[in-house]
């Protein structure tokens, strides 16, 4: 028993590591960028005084969200490719550098590009114009900074025309755009001269060692340190305990509701076998079952909770503010009348998972040899279902629970989304809406340890239960 | 008829087929509720695949100016780049053109049409601004003025799709890795060690080719993916003048595969499904693709099941016994004969997928949003509760797509393997 328990550990981290690098590398790779989603100050301006603070802010932002690290412990890339683009800081323009290398296979003339850009804006913006030029130092210096996100060839030359225009319209007496300009032209061509695709075609394997972004993340993770939500800057631990009341509270109720009543209607429809009372039940309960939650719960809230139909419940919220300051059975009475449609959505589908589980263990047992032998001898009816046939098919039913209870809590999502309760899966949703990776990351790792801990217990129970059950193999 | 026609036959000749596949068919139809069911989804499968000629914009055949035009069929053209519309098309309002005549869809709205007189939520029993009886609103209207019927009719095509090519994915995968671990066993597949050493480099080359083929096309991206392989494992048999590369080991596949399920079964589903699509901008095909990627463990499990039942059947090792090669075995003997039960596993994860896409439509995500589908428009009712239309119509074509393949599920599962019937 210790050996499986053991062996089942063992499985678990390899699927939370994959749940948790599938869910990290999304973060990484999701559209936008986060640290300037963050930035509450506007970077790139009008000079460069507030080009510079902007810069600085981001990179200060970038360095406390620790992104200034390489992703993973390791990459496979090309030849061609450049193993520290991570340290470039916008993700734009690492994004347009890739892309660049990825069309002429030679970084280094990529990078040279680069920095002749940053050089030549930088040039650009300290420029003084006279006032007629102003206009077209105005357009070159806009120009000039969309550079950065062009990397189409046809694109490029586009600006480069453009840049040419302007560049001959200002009046350049000291003679510093001219050349800077050419430069740049320069350094562009070079890199189609010098091109190496067949680079593109040849892995390489770069080592990055533990100080990565991943790592850092994993093993804070492994201590309980969540990191702060990018939302609202709030600890996620605290988030979550906030927020984890409701979602427990209606699933524990819900659970406890499913077992008092599915039981005794598996037993009722598994007795009555090829009866019309055992046909309606089983019809009910398979279509109670296929009703998808999301729309029953639809249903509810626009022809129950509505003045137009009929307003018998509360529609939104746990009621915490009507039953402020109320006694506490009055508060009792708010609350429950807020709860019951959400727990109705909650519990119906599982309710019918469960009976006809029941009704099927049921089915099962009564067909063994020993009810017939229970029967032979004369015991009535009664004892056999109750005493004999009950016990044995609720065995299984006893396990169910683990593998329910995680069902539930992603289950809740839509639920709370719908009769908008404060709990996990609202949280979920609304942390995915804002982008917001690191509570999303670690409401994933927590439904999937749930998950997992949930098939674990039943596991566990299954052979408590039933002694016949061993795990350990005897060859 | 016909159907009662080939009994007849059946009678005449006083016996019945004997194979197995007839006898699963003939068990399938004493079940008359899983019968029906499926007589239902080809029906719905039929509105799915010609959803353009049922519920379009365009006239299916007009006649204007003097010549006659099939604009429906050409948009098919249109859309795969074969032809262009006409010039006096290009630009065109179908509403508004002077036909001699035309022949309209029985819907005469397409799911995307907006029809600004009728809207903000107009009912099916409301007066609505139209020309006649024939341009009515069947189902009322959305918000934009969306014509619901349409968005129903188009809402069937993408659930199908949806259901359909992500169950796909998951059966090539599922059947793949079952019958590889199925057929192997623990103890039947041997390799020597110079080849288990070139495959293990293998991956991670495979890998990278993919990333590096992906952006050009995912077809040549699979095929440099697969090549990979094919070019690791001759060249593993180059290792053979080493003995100690020669040396054949044993490699415990069912172990192997049989983990790798044990992983992704533990993957909470509906989650991990939500927050890839949540990340990545709205495509069906994305969709699509998370589903079939996390859905196939049934499929693998069943088909392992079964392969490694048939495994010891006389069958195959009368194919052994007269020389045929393995791969040979495995796909035309035991694999066909092992994939009834998968049927099963598939008809209920088609239902399972349509349930989750219209879950996540529902909650606004993977699918874009001027689609309208069955979710979708399931999630504008909220909005807007007096349009009691838009709660009512989509859940319950979402509720009886989704029983009706759980239904044919439980009836294929009565007929094929009557001991897991409960």
């Amino acid at each position: 028993m210790f050996r499986y328990i053991l062996k089942r550990i063992l499985i678990f981290i390899p699927t939370l590591l994959v749940i948790s690098l599938v869910i990290f590398m999304l973060g990484v790779y999701a559209p936008g960028d986060p640290v300037a989603n963050l930035m509450t100050v506007t970077s790139g301006g009008e000079n460069m005084d507030d080009k510079k603070a902007g810069e600085e802010a981001y990179i200060k932002k970038w360095k406390e969200l620790g992104m200034d690290l390489p992703v993973f412990y390791f990459t496979i890339s090309s030849q061609a490719d450049c193993d520290t683009l991570y340290k470039i800081h916008r993700k734009a323009h690492r994004e347009t550098l890739a892309a660049l290398t990825e069309q002429h296979g030679n970084w280094n003339e990529v990078d040279r590009y680069y920095k002749r850009l940053q050089k030549f804006e930088n040039t650009v913006l300290d420029f003084v114009p006279d006032s007629v030029s102003t206009k077209s130092w105005g357009r070159l210096r806009d120009n000039t900074g969309n550079l950065y996100y062009q990397s189409k060839s046809s694109t490029i030359e586009n600006t480069f025309s453009k840049l040419d225009r302007y560049v001959s319209k200002i009046n350049d007496s000291l003679n510093v755009i001219q050349p800077a300009f050419a430069a740049l032209k320069n350094d562009y061509n070079n890199i189609s001269a010098t091109a190496t695709t067949w680079k593109n075609y040849v892995p390489s394997f770069n080592w990055y060692g533990l100080n990565n972004r991943y790592h850092k993340w994993i093993t804070r993770f492994a201590r309980f340190d969540f990191g702060i939500s990018y939302q609202d800057r709030k600890p996620i631990a605290k988030k979550i305990g906030d927020n984890i009341f409701w979602t427990m509270l209606i699933s524990i109720i819900s659970i406890i509701l499913t077992y008092i009543l599915a039981v005794p209607l598996g037993v009722f429809s598994a007795i009555k076998k090829g009866t019309t009372a055992d046909s309606i039940t089983t019809t009910f309960l398979f279509i109670l079952y296929s009703l998808p939650n999301f729309w029953i719960a639809t249903l509810l809230i626009i022809f129950l909770c509505n003045p137009q139909y009929l307003h018998w419940f509360p529609a939104f919220g746990v009621g915490t503010e009507a039953a402020e300051g109320k006694s506490f059975f009055a508060a009792l009475g708010i609350r429950i009348h807020h709860l019951i449609l959400p727990l109705f959505c909650w519990t119906y589908g599982s309710l019918a998972f469960l009976s006809r589980q029941m009704r099927g263990g049921m089915l099962g047992i009564l067909r063994q040899d020993y009810i017939r032998t229970a029967r032979a001898k004369g015991l009535p009816e009664n004892k056999v279902i109750w005493k004999h046939a009950f016990r044995n098919s609720l065995l299984p039913v006893i396990t169910i629970f683990a593998n329910i209870f995680p069902l539930m809590i992603s289950g809740s999502v839509v639920i709370e989304v719908i009769f908008t309760i404060p709990g996990m899966g609202r949280m979920l949703v609304d942390a995915m809406v804002a982008q917001d990776f690191p509570v999303v990351f670690t409401i994933v790792m927590m439904v999937a340890a749930l998950t997992m801990i949930g098939y674990l217990i039943a596991d566990i129970l299954y052979a408590f239960v039933d002694p016949r059950i061993t795990y350990s193999s005897k060859k | 008829m016909l159907f009662k026609k080939k009994k007849q036959e059946q009678a005449n000749e006083g016996e019945l087929p004997q194979s197995y596949w007839s006898y699963v068919k003939r068990q399938f139809r004493k079940n008359k509720r899983a019968l029906y069911s499926m007589y239902l989804i080809i029906f719905l499968a039929f509105i799915a695949l010609f959803a353009d000629f049922i519920a379009n914009d365009k006239p299916l055949m007009c006649k204007y100016e003097g010549s006659t035009y099939f604009p429906v069929f050409r948009e098919y053209g249109v859309k795969t780049g074969l032809m262009n519309w006409q010039e006096e098309f290009l630009m065109a309002e179908w509403y508004e053109l002077e036909y001699d005549w035309a022949v309209w869809p029985p819907i005469p709205y397409k799911n995307t049409t907006i029809d600004y007189m009728n809207a903000p939520f107009v009912g099916p029993f409301d007066k609505q601004d139209i020309k006649s009886a024939r341009w009515r609103h069947l189902l009322g209207t959305n918000k934009l003025g969306n014509d619901v019927m349409a968005c129903m009719i188009h809402g069937t095509r993408i659930a199908f799709l949806v259901g359909i090519v992500s169950m796909g994915i998951a059966f090539v995968i599922g059947v793949l890795l079952g019958a590889m671990a199925g057929f192997f066993g623990d103890d039947q597949l041997k390799m020597s060690r110079g080849r288990i050493l070139m495959n293990l480099i293998a991956i991670p080359l495979s890998i990278f080719y993919f990333g590096v083929f992906f952006g050009k096309s995912l077809i040549l991206a699979l095929l440099a993916f697969l090549a990979v392989f094919a070019i690791a494992n001759l060249l593993g048999k180059l290792f053979d003048f080493i003995p100690f590369f020669k040396d054949k080991v044993n490699v415990p596949m069912d172990i192997i595969i049989t983990r790798f399920i044990e992983v992704v079964v533990s993957v909470p589903v509906l989650i991990l499904v939500l927050s890839v699509v949540a990340v990545f901008p709205p495509s069906i095909f994305l969709v699509m693709g998370v589903i079939g990627l996390v859905r196939w463990t049934g499929i693998a499990r069943f088909i392992r099941a079964e392969l490694l039942r048939v495994r010891s059947l006389e069958y195959v090792e009368a194919a052994y016994a007269l020389g045929y090669p393995r791969w040979r075995i495995l796909l035309k003997h035991a694999i066909p004969n092992a994939l009834a039960p998968v049927f099963i596993a598939v008809a209920f994860g088609i239902a399972a997928a349509i349930l989750i896409e219209s879950f996540l439509s529902f909650l606004g995500f993977g699918i874009p949003i001027e689609l309208n589908t069955w979710g979708q428009l399931l999630t504008q009712s909220r909005q807007a509760p007096e349009a009691w239309w838009l709660a009512i119509f989509p859940g319950f074509a979402i509720f009886i797509t989704v029983t009706l393949f759980n239904l044919i599920g439980e009836g294929l599962t009565d007929a094929i393997d009557p001991r897991l019937k409960q």
